[in-house]
């Protein structure tokens, strides 16, 4: 769990970066923290495992402030994610991920058996890979490994800055599809830093959409789009707000619109999202869902009309 | 004697100053590296202190390497502490520049992946800064070795020894051989330690790690190598000019004549003086004339056994010269007989100790003698007067200037501080200079080469050699000596007179004596 309470920065300058940053993340969820270049939220992260110290504020890590520690003790708790990967470049993938390991001096077999076991889950092949050097690797491959360093010692927490920012579009939605499958997150805390809409509708639990150092909004993906709090938070998301609309909004939300059949063999369920509903009715012109009491069968405009249902009621 | 014939003969000599050279390379590498590298992590951690210190590395890079010798004279004294100190002083810009490069090189986001996953100061800078900045960090130190091959040469002005004793002996004794033996063993080894440094530095990243343990062992080792000779000596210290030490009638007929056996520094003339003055040494290779004989209250050893040519002094000048302005030697020849030894010591003494200026004194001496007049601005031609570079040369070249200006319609220039008399006999040959003052026992020994034989039957006899000489220059080389100033500026070793007088040392047996007894 991590929680910040009113956390703020100011540099030397009397310039405020970050002012009263409040949320709470638990166990098992992802926090995306998503503005524009300078919002503040790489700084709000970075205060998180005291790359930064806030000026104000407390910053708790489960539990405990992250201030009553050591900072090596602190950061070999949490996995950290950069951007460009941050490899060592004259270490080998197998040095690379046994980097936190070693510094908590795990023993020899335990570390070997550890990164064999993420090298598989991230999908690197052990004999192929365990023993070339970074700049050997593609950038997918070189942020798989920067992933499995980051996961090595089993943290609790994991901090992640821009993870994909510098993947082409292809690698990077592949390599978020793995991501999000990763049965290593069931347990984490995790909070994702992002400028990128698509990303933080995708992964997040909840988004912590910041400007000029202020939160905005917290809430679900559904929550800013649907109820956004204030015009910056509505502005932000217009340009694609159809396709995150029916990313964001689940089959369930629109049940009461749907209709009942009696056909079997639904393909979707009521955690669906619209869009893909919408995926297979534009290919197949129906599709069946299986909610929780019955079956409903939708074609594209059942669909669209209840979507546009549910929109209305929210007015 | 070919190159390979003088090597095999002096081989002795060469593997000494060798390992001497190598040893004085690697003590003050080894200083700088411990220095420089804690310098140049210390300046990445405070910013603040990176410009002041690569400042100050950087403006001692700039001080010429002979003056920083110099400097280090008043403070270290001579011999191998201020080679070192100033060699160390050369070697450490490159290290700590390169060490501030090497790490300010690192991928930030590298070392903020680092510090992000736990990692302490210290083994950011073991595991990750150090092991990066490696490459940049060796081309630091492979700069510096280079540098310090270089400069390590010039150790030998102040009796520290290496490669440049058989450089500036060769010099000062027209000695291409010699020259040779000192130049191309030094440029080998810069090329050798380069090529090493060079394979270090293109290791693979990881060995390049283990490079990093080997490399202070490698230093320390190289460095024992200057230690090695220092091991015997006896009481007295002596220090010799690179020219003394190479020649016949020199430390070499010291050795064949008087079984004279002293520990023996190799030093420059321009500070022998200052050092026996200041006790760092006991006997030095002075002239007889030199005005610091008198400043320092020294006293010129006995030659009792002849072993020292006589030197008279007179201009030597091209017949060419002479053939479009014979009036030049009724005007040169005015000095002639009127300059014995106790006035060129006092007038030495007014221009090195006093620091009068060589002209002033040269025209006070003029106007005394009523010699001199007031200048007749002539067209009539230029003539070019050179002296070789120290004081006797200057004052009487300044002489020379003012009586061809004062009594003929020519017009004379001087071209003072040719190195040495291979650089002033040079310049005379090639027409650069027409006349410089030159002393008849260099004529013989040096330019001449006259054989042992030769040299033996007009050695004792001033008279001889200068008649040998002048009809022998005219002959080979078509130049003129003409009529002999006076003096005698003849080797001669010099003590301090307390010292002198307290061991009871007049003459260079009793020097002899002395040594073998104690």
């Amino acid at each position: 769990m991590i929680q910040l309470d009113n956390v703020s920065k100011s540099f030397g300058s009397g310039k405020t970066v970050v002012s009263n940053v409040s949320f709470t993340v638990n166990e098992g969820e992802i926090m995306v923290l998503l503005g524009t270049s300078g919002s503040g939220k790489t700084t709000t992260l970075r205060m998180i495992n005291r790359l930064t110290d806030p000026s104000s504020g407390s910053i708790y890590v489960n539990g405990t402030s992250v201030t009553t520690q050591q900072p090596e003790t602190l950061r070999r708790g949490i996995g950290y994610v950069l951007q460009n990967n941050g490899l060592f470049p004259h270490y080998t993938v197998a040095e690379n991920i046994a980097i936190v390991p070693e510094l908590s001096n795990w023993d020899k077999k335990r570390i070997t058996d550890r990164t064999a076991v993420l090298m598989e889950k991230l999908h690197l092949a052990a004999d192929e890979y365990l023993h070339v050097y970074p700049h050997q690797l593609s950038g997918g491959q070189q942020q798989r490994v920067g992933l499995a360093r980051a996961l090595a010692a089993d943290p609790p927490v994991l901090l992640m800055d821009e993870p994909f920012g510098a993947l082409d579009p292809v690698t990077r939605a592949s390599i978020r599809k793995e991501f999000r499958n990763l049965d290593e997150l069931r347990s984490k805390t995790v909070i994702i830093v992002t400028h990128d809409v698509q990303e933080a509708f995708e992964l997040g639990t909840y988004i912590c959409l910041m400007d000029k150092g202020i939160v905005q909004q917290v809430g679900t993906p559904a929550e800013l789009l649907f109820s956004p709090a204030n015009d910056f938070v509505h502005a932000f998301f217009e340009e694609q707000r159809l396709l995150l609309e029916l990313k964001a909004l689940k089959l369930t939300t629109i049940r009461q619109w749907l209709n009942n059949t009696t056909h079997e063999n639904a393909t979707l369920n009521g955690n669906n999202s619209c869009w893909e509903a919408l995926e297979q009715t534009t290919e197949h012109d129906i599709v069946t869902v299986q909610f929780e009491d019955k079956i409903s069968t939708i074609n594209t405009n059942a669909l669209m009309d209840a979507v546009k249902q549910y929109k209305h009621g929210l007015l | 004697m070919g190159f390979f014939d003088f090597v095999q003969q002096q081989s002795g000599k060469l593997l000494e100053q060798t390992l001497q050279h190598i040893g004085l390379t690697f003590i003050s590498l080894l200083l700088a590296v411990l220095i420089g590298v804690p310098s140049g992590i210390l300046i990445t951690r405070r910013q603040k202190l990176a410009g002041t210190i690569l400042g100050i590395a950087g403006v001692l890079q700039t001080i010429p390497s002979i003056a920083l010798l110099g400097f280090m004279i008043p403070l270290l004294g001579i011999g191998a502490q201020p080679a070192i100190v100033a060699l160390f002083l050369y070697a450490l810009l490159p290290i700590i520049r390169n060490t501030y490069t090497g790490i300010q090189q690192v991928d930030p986001t590298v070392t903020d992946a680092a510090v992000g996953m736990g990692m302490s100061k210290r083994q950011l800078l073991y595991k990750v800064q150090l092991p990066l900045a490696m490459p940049v960090l060796l081309a630091g130190i492979r700069t510096a070795t280079v540098i310090n091959v270089g400069v390590a040469t010039l150790a030998a002005y102040i009796a520290a020894g290496g490669l440049g004793e058989f450089i500036f002996g060769g010099i000062a004794l027209n000695n291409t051989n010699m020259i040779l033996a000192g130049a191309i063993p030094a440029a080998l080894l810069a090329i050798i330690f380069d090529w090493l440094l060079s394979l270090l530095q293109k290791q693979n990243l990881r060995k390049a790690k283990k490079g990093l343990y080997i490399l202070p062992f490698l230093l320390v080792g190289l460095s024992a190598f200057y230690l090695l000779p220092a091991a015997f000596g006896t009481k007295l210290q002596a220090g010799f000019t690179p020219e003394f030490m190479g020649r016949k009638d020199g430390n070499l007929g010291l050795k064949k004549t008087y079984g004279l056996n002293i520990r023996t520094v190799v030093i420059s003339d321009m500070i022998m003086y200052k050092a026996i003055y200041e006790k760092k040494l006991d006997v030095i290779s002075g002239s007889s004339t030199d005005g610091r004989v008198k400043a320092y209250d020294l006293i010129v050893l006995k030659d009792d056994k002849h072993i020292f040519p006589p030197y008279y002094a007179a201009p030597i000048i091209r017949q060419e010269t002479l053939d479009k302005y014979p009036e030049l030697t009724s005007v040169l020849n005015k000095l002639s007989g009127i300059i014995n030894d106790s006035i060129m010591t006092e007038l030495n003494y007014r221009v090195d100790y006093l620091k009068q200026d060589p002209a002033v004194v040269a025209k006070d001496f003029l106007v005394t003698n009523h010699l001199w007049q007031p200048e007749k601005h002539g067209t009539k031609g230029t003539i070019h007067i050179g002296a070789k570079i120290f004081g006797d040369g200057y004052i009487l070249a300044n002489m020379y200037k003012m009586l061809v200006n004062g009594y003929t319609d020519i017009e004379a220039i001087t071209k003072t501080g040719l190195g040495g008399t291979k650089i002033a006999f040079e310049a005379l040959s090639n027409g650069q200079i027409d006349l410089y003052p030159e002393y008849t026992g260099t004529g013989l020994l040096v330019l001449l080469q006259a054989s042992q034989p030769t040299i033996d039957s007009l050695i004792t006899d001033n008279q001889k050699v200068y008649d040998y000489v002048a009809e022998e220059f005219s002959r080979k080389f078509n130049i003129r000596w003409l009529a002999p100033i006076g003096f005698n500026n003849t080797y001669a070793l010099m003590m301090r007179r307390q010292q002198a007088a307290t061991l009871n040392i007049t003459s260079i047996s009793d020097l002899k004596n002395y040594l073998v007894h104690h």
